[in-house]
């Protein structure tokens, strides 16, 4: 047990608002947004960085300037390790390499130290491709270089038992002794039970999924989590993911890492149905995101 | 900012050639996919417009101010930006008349998410996302000019 209590923050990934970004929602807007709720971090997916994979010195000056005016801070950053880019034979190892030394450098410049690290998978077990180690390893030294820390999210269907989590993600971190990778425990992997509206995307039968305690043996190679939720109510709590007993767990073992409110309810799957569903999206998905910064709030205290 | 549906209205116009004679028609086209691709992600289907099939292979598409075929697409090493709209243009001697057209495409990409990788190295699927999001698109649109 530790003897000092964790202290996370609470922060936002611009991914709960996708539905909208670029259609009603500027990234100023979706900035002024996560100020409203009192959140102090966030995380941005490569893909919301215009221009990228370089974005102008003009939009970097800019993203610092909306930091620093709604005081928020950069915390993770989503990108994907692809090694199939290309019809044929998956790309080299150095081709890889290069890929994310470059996605190093433009988190380095951008101020996350975390990474959102998606590597190829084969199934919806999410069981790497292998040969994985090979090229994660090869980047290490760069990750080292630029500070940063690629995680493998923990997604539901995926539980932290799945044994690719231990024989292969754990094996590697114990095996090369690094700090620069580790696990971004996506709290969809708590669910345990289907959420209301969301019978359309099976994507578990819920008999099978991560216990709170789990995540115990997990919190030291942990440095971002995305708080995934389907559904916030009116009294701040979401149903199906037990959110207060994980973070209770995570506070007694003195994690001071990012909880990172990921919203992806039925209506991110339905928004560009038609008006009625866009416009409900306009209105639901910063009311979800809200109330999910209040129930975080309500569990940590501040 | 873009409109909230896949296939844009804005934009969607018949063309003309040198002679000031309508030779065919455009619109845009942003997916509704939380990120963007490199292009050599995407696989690109057929348009069809009230039932009329255009080969995937006869699109012209437009992206930052230069014309690419798909097969182009595939060595493409260009990253399409969330949000940006891609032009595709289509000959039509005389266009599409003033009024309303089913607009309808179909567009799939690979990525390295939870299946199998693509199959077909020829890259005549539509990708290995298609279980979890699908490939249609459609939209009923009117035209003016």
């Amino acid at each position: 047990m530790a003897t000092k209590k964790g202290t996370p923050r609470r922060g936002i990934c611009l991914y709960s608002y996708h539905n909208l970004l670029g259609k009603t929602m500027t990234l100023e807007d979706a900035f002024l947004e996560m100020y409203d709720t009192g959140a102090t971090c966030f995380e941005f997916l490569t893909s919301y960085i215009p221009g990228y994979p370089n974005p102008s010195p003009e939009w970097v000056d800019k993203y610092w300037g909306l930091c620093e005016k709604y005081n928020l801070q950069p915390s993770e950053m989503g990108h994907w390790a692809e090694n199939h880019l290309h019809r044929g034979p998956a790309m080299t190892d150095d081709e890889v390499v290069e890929e994310l030394k470059q996605d190093f450098r433009l988190a380095h410049l951008l101020g996350f130290k975390a990474l959102r690290t998606k590597i190829t998978c084969t199934n919806m077990m999410c069981d790497p491709e292998p040969g994985w180690q090979s090229y994660i390893e090869k980047a290490l030294p760069y990750a080292e270089k630029y500070d940063v820390r690629m995680q493998n999210e923990v997604h539901l269907p995926t539980t932290l038992h799945t044994p690719h989590i231990r024989d292969e993600y754990l094996d590697f971190i114990h095996r090369t002794g690094t700090k620069h990778f580790g696990f971004n425990i996506d709290f969809g992997t708590f669910q345990n039970k289907m959420a209301k509206g969301m019978e359309f995307l099976p994507m578990s039968d819920f008999k099978d999924v991560s216990k709170p305690e789990e995540i115990v043996e997990f919190l030291p190679y942990s440095y971002v989590c995305h708080g995934k939720f389907t559904g916030v109510n009116e009294n701040f709590e979401e149903e199906t993911i037990p959110y207060k007993e994980i973070i209770d767990l995570m506070i007694e073992n003195g994690w001071s890492g990012d909880i990172l409110s990921e919203f992806e309810g039925p209506i991110r799957f339905l928004a560009e149905d038609g008006p009625d569903k866009f416009g409900q999206a306009m209105v639901e998905i910063p009311e979800q995101v809200r109330r999910h910064q209040i129930m975080l709030r309500n569990i940590l205290g501040y | 900012m873009v409109e909230f549906q896949t296939i844009q209205q804005r934009g969607f116009h018949n063309t003309y050639d040198k002679d000031g004679n309508i030779d065919g028609f455009e619109f845009r086209f942003v997916p509704k996919y939380y990120k963007g691709y490199w292009f050599t992600q995407c696989r690109f289907g057929n348009v069809t417009v009230d039932g009329e099939v255009f080969d995937r292979d006869d699109i012209i598409f437009e992206y930052d101010g230069m014309e690419y075929s798909r097969q182009e697409m595939f060595d493409l090493n260009k990253y399409w930006q969330f949000r940006e709209p891609l032009i595709y243009r289509i000959k039509k001697p005389g266009g599409l008349s003033i009024g309303y057209h089913d607009v309808s495409l179909q567009f799939g990409w690979v990525l390295n998410y939870n299946g199998d990788l693509e199959k077909e190295p020829d890259g005549s699927g539509m990708g290995n996302m298609a279980h979890m999001f699908g490939v249609d698109n459609q939209r009923r649109m009117l035209l003016c000019r």
